[in-house]
């Protein structure tokens, strides 16, 4: 990013019990995706930004404003929380749990003399108009996560703040939530930093990706640049995909999506695609299952059956791994319990079927796309058609 | 039955549940707040009655409100054997009761609920009004009344700085004890029975405002 564009520019220290904190990070009119393992400094970031945590030292600015300066050049500053106007919805969501849906929404408003009706107005947009009158524990954790994005929203935020939001909403919710926010976002026109530790979340909101690790910033870039392209081993470690290739996708229906990825087809659980976008996905060595040839397929192993040889067989004390080269000419990975498949013998130049579970088939779609020439280009893969 | 007991004892304990919450709720924000080293101390002194002997708390007081005391110089006079005096050793040891709930109650309130107040533009004042305090009521006013019940039976001060003065300064616990050193047990009788009632009317009051031990069962998650 270009240092002119950018609103929000962080650049903070702070020693925590247990780590040091140094973050620097810029951000503009987008969703920056702060990811990295529990522990490794994003909350803290974020109230450092929202003014709930001070650094030791550091700058912070948005739109040209200095919210923090202490130990940088110029005037120290420290604008309090409540003068940010940076919305936070908290991963807890804090909703007041002695106040309806309305009040809190409300909450923010009250120098206004329409809060009410205005109130109101945010919860229709996040679609909760009817249970305004509802207290939090009333209400669903899908449902609370609306009303504090409402709340949040009324505050008319110059920046949004979301600290691990869809964690603890199950699949179907957490979609249709993402979605709702995009639009939100797009309409807003917000810039949004965005708190997550699931890769496939960071992919349905976010454009930018930031990986924090040990309480610095470890790599920052396009979410498909970081994937395919980690800086060092340590973000390579963090972001933990093996088995990524890209895909094209062939057929979208509400049972399913079909992708094809260099000659084989296979079947992933249902998302939205467009038919011919180039998309990423990514399979865990875990899920990668080995077929018997003499017994009966189960249904869950049934789709998605390469067949390939075995390169290497790699011993370990709690999993033993395999690199298979699989009929397309792409290598993947593939991980097991030691006490597993022991009537195979799985030596080097064996050949052998699996089976890349449709459920555990991970196409990663949404705005980190870039490239979709089909190209494959993973963390420790090689082509070996075209290699050699 | 002695009403004039009664009376003076409901009045007593009226004002000193006024002085309890006066300094109480203050001094349990500042105590759930505050990290100066000094609060420790603080906190000794104001809990000190507590677990001191009636009588000793009772000889302080005389000290402080007598002739030169501290406190004489600042009420402006000595307020001894008056129901003033007999208001303010009421306070001294019910206050214990309301600082320990209230505090707890304030310290309870998540502080990610403050901080969300903080981010949506609340000033530290109006953290305290719409979020904290409303939120630790219950411990707050169930701190206040066992301060208040305490007040209301105070026996031992009382009869250090406020003496036994019948229609004067004897409230009704100082009341009870007369009647049964004059061997009238069916005076005694009447005002235990109204002693017992209060008491048990408070507990329940009490029991009330403590938050119900809520089970924080998993929610269900339906698709909105």
């Amino acid at each position: 990013m270009s240092s002119e564009s950018a609103r929000l520019r962080v650049d903070a220290d702070k020693q925590m019990p247990g780590f040091h904190l140094q973050v620097c990070l810029e951000s503009g009119s987008e969703t920056l995706v702060l990811f990295g393992p529990s522990g490794a400094g994003k909350t803290t970031t974020l109230n450092i930004v929202a003014g709930l945590t001070q650094p030791d030292s550091g700058e912070i600015t948005l739109d040209g404003e200095v919210l923090f300066r202490k130990g940088y050049p110029g005037a120290p500053a420290n604008v309090p929380a409540r003068k940010r106007r940076i919305g936070y919805v908290f991963q807890s969501y804090a909703l007041f749990p002695h106040m309806t849906a309305l009040g809190n929404v409300a909450y923010p408003l009250w120098r206004r003399p329409d809060r009410e009706r205005h109130a109101a107005q945010l919860l229709e947009r996040v679609h909760l108009g009817h249970l305004a009158g509802r207290y939090p524990d009333e209400l669903s954790g899908g449902q609370q996560q609306r009303v504090a994005l409402a709340r949040a929203l009324a505050l008319e935020p110059r920046l949004l703040l979301l600290d691990e939001p869809f964690a603890a909403l199950d699949a179907a919710v957490r979609e249709q939530l993402q979605r709702e926010l995009r639009a939100i976002q797009a309409e807003m026109g917000l810039a949004m930093l965005y708190v997550t530790h699931r890769l496939e979340d960071a992919f349905a909101m976010g454009d930018r990706l930031a990986v924090i690790q040990d309480g610095r910033v470890a790599q920052v870039g396009a979410l498909d640049d970081v994937l395919r392209q980690p800086a060092n081993s340590t973000v390579a470690q963090i972001m933990g995909v093996k088995n990524l290739f890209h895909a094209r996708v062939i057929a979208a229906t509400p049972d399913g999506l079909r992708i094809d990825w260099a000659g084989i087809q296979l079947d992933a659980p249902p998302q939205p695609a467009q038919v011919g976008a180039g998309v990423t996905a990514y399979i865990r060595p875990e899920e990668v299952k080995i077929i018997y040839p003499d017994r009966p397929l189960s249904a869950a192993v049934g789709l998605n059956l390469v067949d390939g040889t075995v390169l290497e067989s790699i011993p370990g004390v709690s999993f033993r791994s395999l690199r298979i080269l699989i009929e397309n000419g792409f290598e993947i990975e593939v991980r097991f319990p030691p006490y597993a498949y022991v009537p195979l013998r799985l030596e080097r130049g064996a050949r052998v079927r699996l089976s890349l579970r449709r459920d555990a088939l991970i196409v990663l779609a949404g705005a980190g796309q870039s490239s979709a020439d089909g190209s494959v280009v993973g963390l420790a893969q090689t082509n070996h058609m075209q290699g050699g | 039955m002695n009403w004039s007991a009664l009376g003076l004892s409901l009045k007593v304990t009226a004002v000193a549940t006024a002085i309890i919450a006066a300094l109480g709720l203050p001094l349990s924000i500042w105590l759930a707040r505050s990290r100066w080293r000094g609060k420790t101390l603080v906190e000794a002194l104001v809990l000190l009655p507590l677990v001191l002997p009636p009588s000793v708390v009772g000889y302080y007081l005389l000290r402080g409100l007598g002739a030169g005391g501290p406190l004489a110089l600042v009420s402006g006079g000595s307020v001894l054997f008056t129901w003033q005096a007999a208001a303010l050793a009421a306070a001294v040891v019910g206050l214990p009761l309301m600082v320990l709930s209230g505090r707890a109650a304030i310290a309870s309130v998540d502080p990610t609920l403050e901080s969300a107040a903080r981010s949506l533009g609340s000033s530290e004042p109006a953290v305290l009004w719409r979020v904290t305090l409303p939120l630790a009521r219950r411990g707050i006013m169930a701190g206040l009344t066992l301060g208040a019940a305490r007040a209301l039976g105070e026996f031992g001060a009382t009869l250090m700085v406020a003496g036994n003065i019948a229609g004067r300064t004897q409230t009704l616990s100082l009341a009870i004890y007369d009647a049964v050193q004059n061997g009238e047990y069916t005076k005694a009788n009447g005002m235990v029975l109204i002693m017992t009632a209060l008491a048990l009317v408070s507990l329940w009051a009490v029991r009330r405002l403590e938050p119900p031990a809520r089970e924080s069962a998993p929610r269900q998650e339906s698709p909105p």
